[in-house]
């Protein structure tokens, strides 16, 4: 093997990061051929497993499409990967139905080439050279990345976190607050640091805020 | 091909498309919501349906072209 090869085999692109424009791509996948910019106006959770027609993937799949309906309430859509071809994710949406009575219904990129697993930064070659790591995107509708998770191949994803990490986000962008460790819809949020002096004291003489101090107050969203 | 079979034919999700169009000139938006397909599919299944010359797009709103009218024609 050439020294070429070898930087070839190894070479790993940084992930984008969040708050930049998602990188543009087109695919093939299980429905049809998808740019990325067909999603632009709804919210986009771009996933990747390591393979098809393994255990741990099959219960991600199956999960992901047991909150698809109520990602959909919140306009966001799911778009999974791998580096498995499109025949294969057949079988394995064809073989999940049959086996386990859940019909996919979310499209799956076949990145053979795996361009767009080296564009998002979702291939670990120290854990896979070969396979994609389990990578969570969300994408808002104006195509930004908000957030990115990684979990290793061994762990499977929890749904329930992504779920409240696309409420929250939409959260923030539609009252311009922050939200505390483990926030839930309902929950009080918090309403970002005051910038001034002065913005600092009207903040504490506030009755509507509830303020511990006058960097950290939360309020009710009504 | 996600809205062509192989046999040349159209899908029934490429059928339930064309139909939401009709007589209209719509934006995928729109189409989106008349047919209740999600939006990235009616914008990956128009390029699709453009190339195949079942519809055409001008500034934005698609219709139906005379190709795509007559194959909805015949299936009713």
């Amino acid at each position: 093997m050439s020294s070429n090869e070898i930087h070839q085999e190894t070479q790993v692109r940084s992930l984008p990061r969040i708050g930049e424009k998602a990188p543009q791509f087109e695919a093939d996948t299980t429905q049809g051929r998808i740019r990325l910019s067909d999603y632009e106006g709804s919210w986009l959770i771009l996933f990747s497993h390591p393979a098809d027609f393994t255990p741990v993937c099959t219960s991600e799949f199956i999960a992901f499409q047991k909150i698809y309906p109520e990602l959909r309430k919140m306009n966001t859509e799911l778009l999974g990967l791998s580096v498995d071809s499109i025949s294969s994710h057949i079988a394995w949406i064809r073989n999940v139905k049959e086996k386990f009575g859940v019909k996919l219904e979310f499209p799956i990129i076949a990145d053979l080439n795996k361009e767009v697993a080296q564009m998002y930064g979702m291939i670990m070659p120290e854990e896979s050279s070969t396979e994609t790591s389990r990578a969570v995107f969300v994408i808002d509708d104006k195509q930004v990345i908000r957030a990115i998770i990684y979990y290793p191949k061994s762990t499977g994803r929890n749904m329930q976190e992504i779920l409240r990490l696309v409420k929250a986000l939409q959260t923030t962008d539609e009252h311009g607050v922050a939200t505390p460790a483990n926030w839930q819809e309902g929950d009080d949020v918090i309403v970002p640091p005051a910038e001034t002096d002065e913005l600092a004291e009207e903040r504490m003489n506030d009755d509507s805020l509830n303020c511990i101090d006058w960097y950290y107050c939360t309020k009710k969203l009504s | 091909m996600a809205c062509v079979n192989a046999k040349g034919q159209l899908t029934q999700s490429a059928k339930k498309l064309l139909r939401a169009v009709g007589d209209d000139s719509l934006s995928p938006q729109d189409i989106s919501k008349k047919a209740g397909i999600p939006l990235f599919k009616v914008r990956s299944s128009l390029r699709e349906l453009k190339d195949a010359e079942y519809v055409s797009e001008e500034n934005g709103s698609w219709q139906l072209t005379e190709k795509a009218k007559k194959v909805l024609e015949e299936d009713n």
